[in-house]
């Protein structure tokens, strides 16, 4: 007891002996490089989890390809793919015809953590801190071992250069592991493709005709590009925030980009490109005043070679001239002709508040290239289908001195294909398919069917939710699509939002985007949109954002959702206020030629039963009172026609007038739905694929 | 629709010839044939078919101060088979046509509701029913009444019998000779259709009618034998009374020029029923030169009732709302409005803030309606006109 009370007591006593001596601390202190923070925190750039791993290398690399195309001015040519690599390991391979990157750059652009061309400028691109695609070869490196693999040609006539590198995460270095450390050159001709053969290098070395080509083109052979393959643990899923997704979304918002992509299971898909014109140029910009931070003023007045205070602002900004600077000297009460050198800290602050205060400019605005209304609506009705499309592109406008550009599209598909197919085409594709349950034909064979719409149609069609498709009666095959034509699936179903930021869509964090805020904060109810309060509008409705700027602000560096400025969300209202105008003009139209085609059918239901009574009162034969009546039924609806018409052709002249441009109507008949059906159909492989990824997703 | 539309029209032919035909019949015929003929005739011309369908709204009726009657305006209502709103109602104005074409063919009769089976059916190709339910029958073969200028027994449509008569009164209905007089404690119900070739007058000794109201009232008098003390005939239409009461009135009334006594409730209801009797009804504002009976008088009950009588308070039934409301409404017909005691009337009524029912004077004692009430109103002359 004694003994136990005095050890308590003594232990409770603070305890004079140092647990580490400042010097003893000092031998574990050490910098660390950014590729060891960077692989201890993945999560930061988008390699959280094995599934989004294998998103966000494809991302990187095809960003990285789209930028390189774009600024050489070539219209992109991209092949993705994925090819499974053992248990949860992918040998991910994207290609461009890009310009090619000159061999002394390829280590360090592939092999270096923070080195590329966007970093240090103001010009709106995809990429924007030259982490990516190097993070991305890290991460494959630390799950697999593999090394990042790199061909690269600059010109036809020239080598391509083939690279094996590392990332040495201690020094964030590249190291070059084929060649003895120099990379390995491919001749022009029989004999580098002799090498890549031995090697097993793969390489696209032509592009097949796309739309514009003629009748029976051939395959031009690609003069320059780069490929790089990565190998890397992930998990291969469909779905939402899927490579698929976002190779779609990608298409979207790039029209002028062609991608085929070979997923895992050896199912091809090619997005063609719907125009060969390029988006104009980036302009390169100087920083504007407002924008700058404190610290990155006291890094650039450091940084200046040496001149007048007056020449810094000048130089280093966008719309600071002399006398603009003059007034910011004075302001903060600084000659204009003092010595860069000779400013301290005190005074680089007063100079950060003269800048706020003192009334400039706003930045030039076009440095920004937007996809532009057209190309807006052929990219979303390439691959969302529906009737009616709106885009709308605002003018630039300006954040913290960060010119940004906001574009809005949205697409309205009216009855969803599964009501429009005919009963030939259902039969056919229940005779397929080779989905295990009918409702997993369901929801894998129609777009924007999901389990809950499947459910409701086998409830109506009072068919079990296991039915086997093969076991499928005749009658039962009538009741199921009895069901799917009166089954209303447009209920519950709620607004599709993609985002984008500088072309590159964004798949996560929906809810705490800007744009998602924005929409969500809007009524929609005006525009014939159901809506509940602060909630997703209903309905068949997908609406596409796009952000452009020089410097997008997204809330974390996983670029994933979009910063909500004042600035931004009130243009993102406008925009998204426009389209919603658009589509409420339409749907109210939309309905008045709905009552129009009521009428016709009213007249023509009772025609008979008139026919016959007259029949049985005066003895005329009914067939011969029916044929008259329809006759001037005929002429009757015909009139009607015609008005219609005049009303259908109103809507062509009138467009620009009612809609304010920016609108797309597509006439629904059953044979389009059918054939855009079917090219999904195909374009997506077997139903039992895409089955069991929707499986896994529930 | 064809398969059912083919089954009545099967035996029509074969069995038409056997059937008599009247000439009222005959001319019924040729009225309907002209209407089907008319949509031959116009789609042969390629012009949209359409009816003109007199309106039977209050807006289309007018009191005859001449003949003291409720007459139907000129107003008329077109149909049109191409129109949105009316192409429904057109169909179904064919097909009561058709569907007395037959009835009158086959030499048979049916109810309107007889005739609302006769005619549903599902039309070919949908899912709607022709009609569905009686309620949308039965203001289209009004319709065709009004669009014919017919009379409904004339379509061989009847309603449903009410109302009943005793009395000395000998008539044939329909072959049978009727003495009314030896009707039991039942009396004879009054069939929907008294048109002179159902009902032939054969002998009369009755010097006036008594109408009342209702069936409880009725027996009482009949119980009492008022109609063989006073020789009269005693009638009730089970409150509001339907075409074939009203038309035998009329008949009566007309024919053998006997005066006509109403004893109603003193209520508002009490005074619309004594309105329809007298100027004919809005609704079959066309049929007022046949049924109303502008000679028609008031016996009670009356508003002073209730103190000359000396009622019990008990037998009050107070007014509410909608009576005030009616009773008001009715203060202003065109045929009450320049009739200053049936204004003090509606007054003292609306004054007193109640109502009395015939029934209430059976407190005093159970036969005081038929031995002292009625008796001492017919003695006085006191009624209202």
């Amino acid at each position: 007891m004694a003994i136990a009370d005095r050890d308590s007591t003594e232990t409770e006593r603070p305890s004079t002996k140092r647990r580490a001596t400042a010097e003893s601390m000092a031998t574990q202190q050490r910098s660390i490089s950014v590729s060891e923070f960077f692989s201890k925190n993945r999560h930061l750039l988008g390699f959280d989890n094995p599934r989004k791993a294998l998103l966000t290398t494809v991302k990187e690399a095809v960003d990285n390809s789209l930028d390189a195309c774009e600024e050489a001015g070539i219209v992109p040519e991209l092949w993705v793919r994925i090819d499974p690599a053992g248990k949860d390991r992918f040998r991910v391979a994207i290609q461009d015809n890009g310009p090619g990157i000159v061999k002394k750059q390829i280590p360090l652009i592939f092999g270096k953590l923070l080195y590329g061309s966007k970093f240090h400028r103001l010009r709106m691109s995809r990429g924007q801190q030259g982490i990516g695609i190097s993070a991305a070869g890290m991460y494959g490196q630390l799950t697999t071992g593999k090394p990042v693999r790199i061909v690269s040609k600059t010109a036809a006539k020239k080598p391509a250069h083939y690279f094996e590198i590392q990332i040495d995460t201690k020094t964030n270095n590249p190291e070059i592991l084929n060649g003895k450390g120099e990379g390995i050159d491919l001749p022009f001709g029989a004999a580098g493709e002799k090498m890549m053969a031995d090697l097993a290098i793969e390489w696209e070395s032509e592009i097949p005709p796309d739309f514009a080509s003629a009748e029976g083109a051939v395959p031009a052979p690609l003069e320059s590009g780069t490929r790089v393959t990565i190998e890397l643990e992930g998990i291969h899923k469909r779905g939402k925030g899927s490579v698929d997704e976002y190779l779609e979304q990608t298409a979207i918002a790039n029209p002028h980009v062609t991608i085929r992509y070979r997923d895992p299971d050896g199912n091809v898909m090619e997005y063609h490109r719907s125009t060969r014109k390029l988006p104009p140029e980036a302009r390169e910009i100087k920083p504007h005043p407002y924008g700058v931070e404190l610290g990155r003023l006291v890094t650039m007045l450091k940084d200046f070679p040496g001149g007048t205070l007056s020449q810094f602002l000048t130089d280093s900004f966008s719309r600071v001239s002399p006398p603009v600077a003059r007034a910011i000297c004075e302001q903060a009460k600084l000659s204009p002709r003092a010595r860069t050198k000779r400013i301290g800290r005190e005074e680089a602050d007063t100079l950060y508040r003269a800048i706020q205060e003192t009334k400039i400019q706003n930045p030039a605005t076009d440095c920004i290239s937007p996809i532009g209304e057209e190309l807006l609506l052929k990219g979303l009705r390439q691959v969302v289908p529906g009737e009616f499309y709106a885009a709308t592109t605002r003018p630039p406008s300006v954040y913290r001195g960060n010119p940004f550009q906001i574009e809005a599209a949205l697409a309205f598909g009216g009855s969803p294909a599964v009501q429009k197919i005919s009963f030939d085409l259902l039969s056919q594709l229940l005779d397929e398919s080779d989905a295990r349950t009918l409702k997993q034909f369901l929801v894998a064979t129609f777009d924007g069917m999901g389990p809950d719409g499947a459910e409701k149609i086998m409830r109506e069609s009072r068919l079990g939710t296991r039915q086997s498709v093969a076991k499928l009666t005749e009658p039962e095959r009538k009741r199921l699509f009895d069901a799917m034509r009166n089954v209303n699936l447009a209920d519950g179903q709620s607004m599709q939002v993609l985002r984008y930021a500088n072309r590159v869509p964004l798949q996560f964090k929906l809810r705490d985007c800007a744009v998602t805020q924005t929409i969500m904060g809007m009524n929609w109810r005006p525009y014939g949109v159901s809506q509940s309060r602060g909630s997703l509008p209903g309905g068949p409705i997908t609406v596409m954002v796009h952000v452009a700027s020089v410097w997008v602000p997204f809330t974390s560096e996983s670029k994933e959702a979009i910063a909500a400025y004042p600035e931004i969300e009130k243009e993102l209202r406008l925009a998204l206020q426009t389209v919603g105008r658009k589509l409420g003009v339409y749907l109210k139209k939309r309905q008045s030629i709905r009552q129009e085609g009521e009428r016709r059918n009213v007249f023509l239901r009772y025609l008979g039963e008139v026919a016959q009574a007259v029949n049985k009162i005066n003895g005329t034969d009914a067939k011969v009172v029916y044929d008259l009546l329809m006759k001037v039924a005929k002429k009757k609806t015909s009139e009607a026609d015609v008005q219609l018409d005049e009303r259908g052709k109103a809507i062509v002249e009138e467009t620009e007038k009612e809609y304010g441009g920016g609108v797309l109507i597509v006439d629904q008949d059953v044979a389009s739905v059918e054939k855009q059906l079917l090219e999904r159909i195909a374009r997506r492989g077997t139903v039992s694929e895409i089955e069991t990824a929707t499986d896994a997703d529930e | 629709m064809a398969k059912k539309a083919r089954r009545p029209a099967a035996p029509v032919t074969p069995a038409a010839p056997a059937v008599e035909l009247s000439e009222a019949d005959h001319r019924t015929l040729g009225t309907l044939r002209s209407l089907a003929d008319r949509v031959v005739e116009g789609a042969v011309a390629s012009r949209p078919p359409h009816l003109d369908i007199p309106s039977r709204s209050l807006g289309n009726v007018r009191f005859n101060k001449a003949k003291r009657f409720i007459e139907m305006g000129s107003g008329k209502n077109r149909r049109e088979l191409f129109n949105l709103a009316q192409a429904k109602a057109y169909m179904q104005t064919m097909l009561v046509a058709s569907g007395c074409k037959a009835l009158v063919e086959q030499g048979k009769s049916t109810s309107i509701r007889g005739m609302y089976y006769l005619l549903k059916h599902t039309i070919a190709g949908t899912k709607e029913e022709t009609f569905d339910e009686q309620a949308d029958c039965d203001p289209i073969i009004e319709d065709v009444e009004v669009a014919l200028n017919t009379l409904r027994e004339e379509l061989h449509i009847y309603a449903q019998n009410k109302g009943s008569i005793v009395g000395n009164l000998v008539f044939r209905d329909s072959g049978d000779e009727i003495d009314c007089s030896r009707m039991g404690s039942g009396g004879y119900t009054i069939p929907s259709i008294v048109e002179p070739n159902v009902i032939q007058f054969l002998k009369c000794d009755a010097k006036f009618i008594l109408h009342v109201e209702k069936d409880t009232v009725w027996r009482r008098f009949n119980e009492d034998k008022f109609w063989r003390k006073h020789n009269c005939i005693l009638t009730h239409g089970g409150g509001q009374p339907p075409r074939g009461v009203r038309r035998l009135l009329n008949r009566m009334h007309h024919e053998l020029k006997l005066p006509i006594y109403c004893l109603l409730d003193n209520d508002p209801w009490g005074y619309y029923i004594y309105s329809v009797i007298k100027q004919g009804s809005i609704n079959l504002a066309y049929e007022s030169r046949r049924m109303a009976i502008p000679g028609a008088k008031f016996v009670g009950l009356r508003s002073r009732d209730f103190e000359r009588c000396e009622l019990s308070p008990s037998v009050i039934i107070r007014l509410n709302d909608q009576d005030i409301k009616r009773a008001k409404q009715i203060a202003q017909y065109p045929w009450f409005v320049d009739k200053k005691p049936w204004q003090k009337e509606i007054e003292l009524m609306l004054r007193n803030g109640f109502k009395l029912e015939v029934e209430s004077l059976i407190s005093k004692d159970i036969s005081y309606v038929t031995e002292t009430y009625v008796p001492e109103r017919l003695a006085e002359q006191d009624f209202l006109d």
